[in-house]
């Protein structure tokens, strides 16, 4: 025993004194699988939003940037807007539930603490279809939530923001449950111990240290909410439509992949947007050392 | 497997007994619910079932874009790619036509794969999809797939069964000339309500449009999905082409989509049937095979009315047809053949409840199924109604944009 200890300890020493340096090459793999399974199609996406349709299964490639004027089209325009309005009000709504779920398990469990992770990611580990259409039973109109409570949502988008909260809860409360854990309680104590209320204790030391955390889970939640398809197609009841689905239309019924890429390519600008925002905000928080 | 005096005794190798055996649960599963086949898979179709034979990788004898009147002589392959909607044929026909002498005696072995739309078979040929022998696409994928040269001609000597057809259907708008074309079953688009919330009468598909916004406060309203469902049904509605071109019809049918867009609960092809049975829906359009099992369903209860419009509605097809790539076109000429067979049509219609227009077929059929108009639906409606076809990409893409502002509406 007090050898393999000696060992890891001299080991840990060279590393901290040698730092060996392994030769570059060894990424080419990785950077190989990026470049054609995440780049390649990226770039064939480029291309065929470029390109015109000339009919059908048939289009020629160009620089024809006329499927973009398209997109700034005032329906197209209106289907972004609600889109990315959703997926913020969904990412909202899930900081609102998930928040509290975090917070309790971080601090007030112990011996229950893995259970309750587990519990979390149980559902996440089910398919996402089923998930959904599980949630189809509950919001029915002719369920118990609808005849006992009244809530008659199915078919709305109150059924879609729901849907959404529900599918990607647990991806937001795993990076905010993390910061949690990490964090000194002490400090809160100090807090309180010089007069601050539990309220003023939360916003300006927990939250404050939380908040990095807090905006990895939003974003995590926000981008896959954004391209969202088939929460909306299964309780809408094809009443409230997402980028996502309008693309789906474009390259399956409409045959119409210039279009369909240029909506994709769009959409993916617009999150890039947010993301550069987060990258601001998140080196900010940084540099005032959170 | 049970003891059964009626059991079938089946001679063959002793490596196929798993595959038999599944297929004899693919058999009991599948008479215990025929499922219709627009409704069977709704979630993307992966599925990737084998009906019978073994998975064998021979796509190495492709390309054969041969002429098809140079295939009268030769010999029949021993391997048949049936590219198909899923749980849209009758067990039995695949297992009776391996058993006919020729193909006995060649070895044949059939292997199917399934879509669950047209749209994703248009893709899989159009990503170059050249292993398949025999494929059937609806009136629409086939007039474009004619127009893309997708399609082999058919020998009609390989075809003799083809004088059981009805000759009207031999020709219809979506191939002039029949040269591409076998109709496998049609069926046509109509509506059904609940009578007790209902007390109108209506006739006509522009009566049920009318229906929907004075009706929506009462129970949930439906319309049958897609872009080529949503803006050709309505323009018939209308009195309009549902084929048009015509940009002055698109407006005027925008504007006629939009007026009765409150009245709309859901937009949906797929959860309408057991929805319907459920008693959850008051007011919906349907497929007549779908129509039918939502009467018989709510033959009980008694509040379903299912109406054939007057006036104008939509006919459909889905057909028979071998890819011009196809590896094995005289075993995909002997398999429509064979489906041209009327004893096999009676067969497949008892399956799948959809009609096939042979008329001795028809004639053999229980008369609750050859007497119900939800079935054998009159030719009297059937001649004002029209197929619904994809014109051109611009009229494809004009009726995807309607759709789209339709849903988000």
């Amino acid at each position: 025993m007090a050898r393999t200890e000696e060992v890891l300890e001299s080991a840990g020493r060279r590393r901290r004194s040698f730092s060996p340096r392994y030769p570059g090459w060894l990424t080419t793999p990785s950077l190989l699988y990026y470049a054609i399974f995440f780049l390649g199609p990226l770039a064939i996406l480029v291309a065929f939003s470029l390109a015109t349709q000339t009919g059908f299964d048939a289009i020629s490639y160009g620089f024809d940037t006329s499927q973009y004027h398209l997109v700034t089209d005032s329906l197209y325009v209106k289907i972004f807007e609600r889109t990315l309005l959703m997926a913020g009000g969904g990412s909202l709504l899930t900081i609102l539930v998930g928040y509290p779920i975090a917070y309790w398990m971080a601090r007030y469990l112990s011996t229950y603490k893995l259970l309750a992770l587990l519990l979390i990611l149980v559902p996440f580990w089910t398919s996402f279809l089923i998930r959904t259409y599980a949630l189809k039973i509950i919001l029915d109109p002719h369920g118990y939530l609808a005849e006992d409570l009244g809530i008659d949502i199915m078919y709305t988008k109150w059924a879609v923001a729901v849907g959404l909260v529900y599918n990607y809860l647990p991806l937001f409360i795993i990076p905010v449950f993390a910061s949690l854990e990490r964090m000194d309680w002490s400090l809160v104590e100090a807090a309180t111990d010089l007069g601050a209320k539990p309220y003023n204790a939360f916003r300006q030391i927990t939250l404050r240290l939380t908040l990095p955390g807090v905006v990895t889970g939003a974003l995590l939640v926000f981008i896959p909410m954004s391209g969202e398809y088939i929460i909306p197609n299964i309780l809408s009841g094809g009443n409230y439509e997402f980028v996502g689905n309008v693309i789906g239309d474009q390259f399956a019924s409409a045959q119409n992949q210039p279009f369909g890429s240029a909506l994709s390519i769009s959409l993916m600008i617009a999150l890039s947007g947010f993301v550069a925002l987060y990258i601001l905000f998140a080196t900010k928080e940084e540099r005032f050392g959170a | 497997m049970t003891d059964d005096l009626n059991q079938l005794n089946i001679l063959a190798p002793r490596e196929t007994k798993p595959q038999m055996d599944r297929l004899y649960h693919d058999v009991v599963r599948a008479v215990g619910h025929p499922l219709s086949r627009r409704s069977a898979l709704g979630l993307g179709g992966l599925a990737l079932l084998a009906a019978c034979g073994t998975k064998t990788g021979n796509g190495a004898t492709g390309g054969s874009t041969a002429k098809s009147d140079a295939l009268a002589g030769k010999p029949l392959e021993n391997h048949l790619e049936i590219f198909n909607w899923s749980e849209y044929d009758d067990p039995s026909t695949y297992k009776k036509f391996m058993a006919l002498p020729a193909e006995a005696k060649a070895g044949l072995k059939i292997h199917e794969t399934y879509y669950s739309s047209n749209d994703e078979l248009l893709a899989k040929l159009n990503a170059g999809g050249t292993t398949y022998d025999v494929i059937a696409p609806s009136q629409n994928a086939v007039a474009q797939l004619i127009e893309t040269h997708k399609l082999m001609k058919l020998d009609p000597s390989l075809i003799p069964n083809l004088k059981y057809l009805d000759p009207k259907f031999l020709k219809p708008s979506y191939d002039p000339t029949g040269e591409y074309h076998v109709i496998k079953d049609y069926g046509i688009t109509m509506f059904f309500y609940n009578n007790q919330i209902i007390t109108e009468k209506p006739q006509t598909m522009l009566d049920f449009y009318h229906l929907l916004p004075k009706y929506v406060s009462k129970g949930r309203t439906n319309l049958l999905d897609g872009a080529e469902e949503i803006v050709p049904l309505a323009l018939l509605a209308l009195g309009l082409d549902a084929n048009t071109d015509s940009s002055s019809d698109f407006d005027q049918v925008t504007k006629f989509l939009m007026s009765i867009r409150k009245g709309v609960t859901t937009i949906t092809s797929s959860s309408y049937i057991d929805d319907a049975i459920a008693g959850k829906i008051i007011l919906s359009q349907g497929w007549n095979g779908d129509v039918r099992r939502i009467v018989q369903g709510r033959k009980k209860q008694g509040d379903i009315t299912a109406v054939l419009p007057h006036e104008k509605s939509e006919i459909w097809a889905d057909n028979w047809c071998i890819p011009a790539t196809a590896p094995h076109p005289v075993a995909a000429h002997a398999w429509i053949n064979w489906l041209c067979t009327p004893s096999t049509a009676v067969t497949e219609m008892n399956y799948h409840n959809y009609g096939i227009p042979i008329p001795q077929a028809l004639a053999k059929l229980p008369t609750s199924l050859s007497k119900d108009p939800l079935f054998n639906v009159p030719s009297s409606y059937t001649d004002n109604y029209e197929y619904i076809l994809n014109v051109s990409p611009q009229v494809v893409q004009e009726r995807t944009r309607i759709y789209t502002q339709f849903r988000a509406a």
